[in-house]
């Protein structure tokens, strides 16, 4: 018998995997740690059985309703949804399709602009303005925090309709403004070049409730000691700001981000209220587009095809931001 | 204790158990009776339609606007003895949707109001046979009091899929207030021709309060996918989106590009048009014609419905017109059809008394009370020889443009088409591209999707 195998046998030595044996054997040891890992779960549940009948009802719905419909929006991704007749498997062509489609490759150029732009400057203006706020006093500090969270619980669809008529050609109110101010109004939402920009402002301006909310309970919990420490040394506001406010809140501003993140590469409301996705294809984003795949042309596995690349995009995009932004932890 | 707790538990857990069951037990193809007669129940959706002339009950004060759709179910209740038909009400604006996830879910109801041109039912649903085709229960005599262009319409593969109950034209509408305050004389009988229509677009553009800004608009549309308004003018020099039969894209002839140049030039050259024109905002365009706070365009092209509109709830001094003619001399205009399909049934017994209730609610009188009540036109013959508006001119006029009817092509990719052309047709409007550009743009994607 080999030494090394009976030395692993007799001590649980793991070796290095700098040879055939040593990887076999490594390998091995993972499978018999993780054979064990179960065993030490499955006693656990045992013995903490009332708290998972406690998430039970919790864990049935998230399967049924989560985990069922994206495993079987995968598998349709596969195949062409038939209403009557079976699916019929076609393999891979419905992400060919998805490649190959002109509309899929403007809309997702779209949503990424439309992302790189306002997620950095939503939380940035996040934290500026949670900063800002959290300096004030009690009374000052509940007015802004409510004032800023409200545009939070208002319906997008009432937003949207709201913008639309700021954005009106003949009476909007940013035309009138800037005929006030002798400037050639702008056909705000039906040109190229102005239309997809037109929803970024929009969203640009509407400010990000959730991130102040969060950043100013996360500020709430930095040690004074810090800023005590920082005067002494002889650090100015904005210093303490930059090297002890911003840094020790980075869990918050990953968490942020990837929030963020994701509901933008989900835009949508905006989208079907204000342009439809035009003029062209100038505001066609992925969600708009998956949605009328799906919904008016029932190209079910198409569409679930579609969706399957924007999870995988936001998977791959939220996993970068974490790595990159927590780099320094 | 502990044994009333474990019979408690099992009682609970049998009442459970029998509720499972009967919710997957599926009754909805029910049962013969002992002389043969099918019963259960049927599932028909609705949307709203009209009220018994007083009633101003419910939240908006618009009454039971579904009142017509029950009494003719308790009618046919009544005759029909273990029938139940169970009415779903489903608001116009949600119907399209509704239906299309129903479809996906196979979970369809018996019965649907569908314009067979509309987003919800498509050539494709027909032919994945999601649709009943109803040939077997008209006589060539039934089949004869339709227009023909209404049994077009649900026609495929010379099967019948619906009962047209309703026909639908586009017709512009013009202010008549705005016409007199411009001095502009409105077409007599509703009939011109391109350039006296354009005559009148820039006549009717004018500064109201002097401050050198333009107040008013001779015309305005909006383009949009599944929206039609501004179609016929593409037509009027003989253009037509696809070939006659249905293999090549047609709207790059010289015919075509020539007429959709022309009514983007409205705006772009003649600056007839706000620049709003051609944009995508429906509710907008609608409400600068007929709000009476702002009316600042003085003639738009809209459905039927915008007529009954004018007439009710934005009161507004209007008349009729049909769409300019072009090069063919023709005047033309598009419309929709609008009727029952039935979805796909298991039972045969259960179709054939489907089948008899959809014509129940079709037939002439019934048709003639829709078109009086609810301002459509009817699809049957004999209820448009009763004259539904004798007493309604412009809804008159408006029925005479049926004739001038073209439907749109029915090929089973049409969205995908639609959506192409009236894209590209958007960055004519806005000046971005020239018909030209903008239709040759448009032919190798539609021509990708005809060869499929």
């Amino acid at each position: 018998m080999h030494k090394l195998y009976t030395k692993y046998k007799t001590t649980n030595y793991i070796p290095k995997k700098d040879s055939r044996g040593g990887r076999i054997l490594q390998l091995s040891a993972r499978f018999k740690n993780a054979g064990k890992s179960l065993k030490r779960t499955g006693k656990e549940m045992r013995k903490n059985y009332a708290a998972y009948l406690f998430l039970l009802p919790k864990l049935i719905l998230f399967a049924l309703f989560i985990v069922v419909p994206v495993v079987w929006a995968f598998l349709l991704s596969f195949q062409e949804y038939r209403i009557v007749d079976s699916n019929v498997f076609v393999f891979l062509d419905n992400y060919k399709a998805v490649f190959e489609s002109e509309a899929f490759k403007k809309a997702l150029l779209n949503t990424t602009i439309y992302t790189v732009v306002t997620v950095p400057f939503n939380v940035i203006t996040a934290l500026i303005a949670a900063s800002l706020i959290h300096s004030l006093g009690k009374f000052a500090q509940n007015f802004f925090r409510a004032a800023f969270y409200l545009p939070t619980v208002t319906s997008m669809v009432i937003i949207a309709m709201v913008w639309r008529w700021m954005y009106n050609y003949e009476f909007g109110l940013f035309n009138h403004v800037m005929g006030l101010l002798g400037m050639e109004p702008i056909n705000w939402l039906g040109q190229t070049d102005s239309a997809l920009w037109a929803i970024i402002i929009m969203q640009m301006l509407i400010p990000f409730g959730v991130g102040i909310i969060l950043y100013m309970a996360s500020m709430s919990s930095i040690s004074e000691s810090l800023y005590e420490a920082a005067t002494i040394d002889g650090a100015n506001a904005f210093q303490k700001w930059l090297k002890i406010t911003i840094p020790m809140l980075t869990p918050s501003t990953v968490y942020l981000t990837l929030l963020s993140t994701i509901g933008s590469f989900q835009v949508f409301t905006q989208i079907i209220l204000m342009t439809g996705g035009g003029p062209g294809y100038a505001t066609e984003t992925l969600v708009h587009l998956i949605y009328k795949t799906g919904f008016r042309d029932f190209e079910f596995g198409l569409a679930a095809a579609q969706s399957v690349v924007l999870f995988f995009i936001i998977f791959v995009i939220s996993v970068l931001q974490y790595k990159v932004l927590n780099r320094n932890k | 204790m502990k044994g009333k707790m474990k019979l408690f538990l099992s009682v609970l857990l049998a009442i459970g158990f029998v509720l499972v069951l009967s919710a997957c037990g599926d009754d909805s193809d029910g049962a013969t009776d002992e002389d043969g007669n099918w019963t259960g129940t049927i599932t028909i959706w609705d949307g709203p339609r009209w009220a018994e002339e007083g009633d101003t009950s419910g939240e908006e004060g618009k009454g039971n606007q579904y009142f017509w759709l029950e009494g003719k179910i308790k009618e046919f209740e009544e005759a029909n003895p273990g029938v139940k038909i169970e009415l779903v009400q489903v608001p116009w604006a949600e119907m399209p949707d509704k239906l299309g996830v129903n479809i996906a879910g196979q979970s369809w109801p018996d019965i649907a109001p569908v314009d067979i041109s509309g987003s919800a039912v498509s050539i494709d649903h027909i032919d994945q046979g999601v649709i009943e085709p109803l040939n077997d229960f008209f006589t060539e005599e039934e089949m004869g009091d339709f227009y023909e262009n209404a049994l077009d319409a649900y026609t495929y593969n010379d099967k019948l899929y619906g009962i047209p109950n309703s026909i639908t034209v586009h017709s512009m509408l013009l202010n008549l207030d705005l016409f007199e305050e411009a001095g502009v004389k409105a077409p007599e009988n509703g009939e011109w021709t391109w350039d006296e229509f354009v005559d009148a677009a820039e006549k009717l553009t004018f500064d109201r309060d002097g401050d050198g800004k333009i107040d008013v608009y001779g015309f305005s549309t909006y383009i949009l996918p599944g929206y039609y308004e501004a179609w016929p003018f593409f037509y009027i020099n003989g253009g037509q989106p696809l070939s006659d039969d249905l293999s090549e894209f047609a709207f790059d002839s010289p015919e075509a590009i020539e007429a959709i140049q022309a009514l983007a030039d409205l705006k772009l050259v003649n600056e007839a048009a706000p620049v709003s024109m051609g944009g995508a905002d429906v509710g907008g365009t609608f409400q600068a014609w007929a709000s009476e706070e702002q009316r600042t365009v003085a003639m738009e092209p809209w459905a039927t419905w915008a007529i009954s509109s004018a007439q009710t709830a934005n009161p507004t001094n209007f008349m009729v017109a049909n769409y300019p003619t072009g090069s063919t001399g023709e005047p033309v205009t598009i419309g929709g059809v609008g009727g029952w399909t039935m979805f796909k049934q298991e039972s045969d017994a259960k179709k054939e008394v489907v089948a008899e209730f959809m014509k129940s609610i079709s037939d002439t009188d019934e048709q003639f009370l829709m078109s009086q009540s609810y301002g459509i036109f009817p699809a049957r013959i004999s209820a448009a020889e009763m004259e539904p508006f004798a007493e309604n001119p412009e809804m008159a006029r408006a029925q005479e443009m049926s004739s001038q009817v073209v439907m749109l092509p029915r090929h089973p990719e049409w969205k995908k088409i639609d959506e192409i052309i009236q894209r590209e047709l958007q960055l004519v409007f806005n000046g971005e591209k020239t018909a030209e550009e903008a239709m040759a743009t448009a032919k190798p994607e539609v021509e990708a999707l005809l060869g499929e």
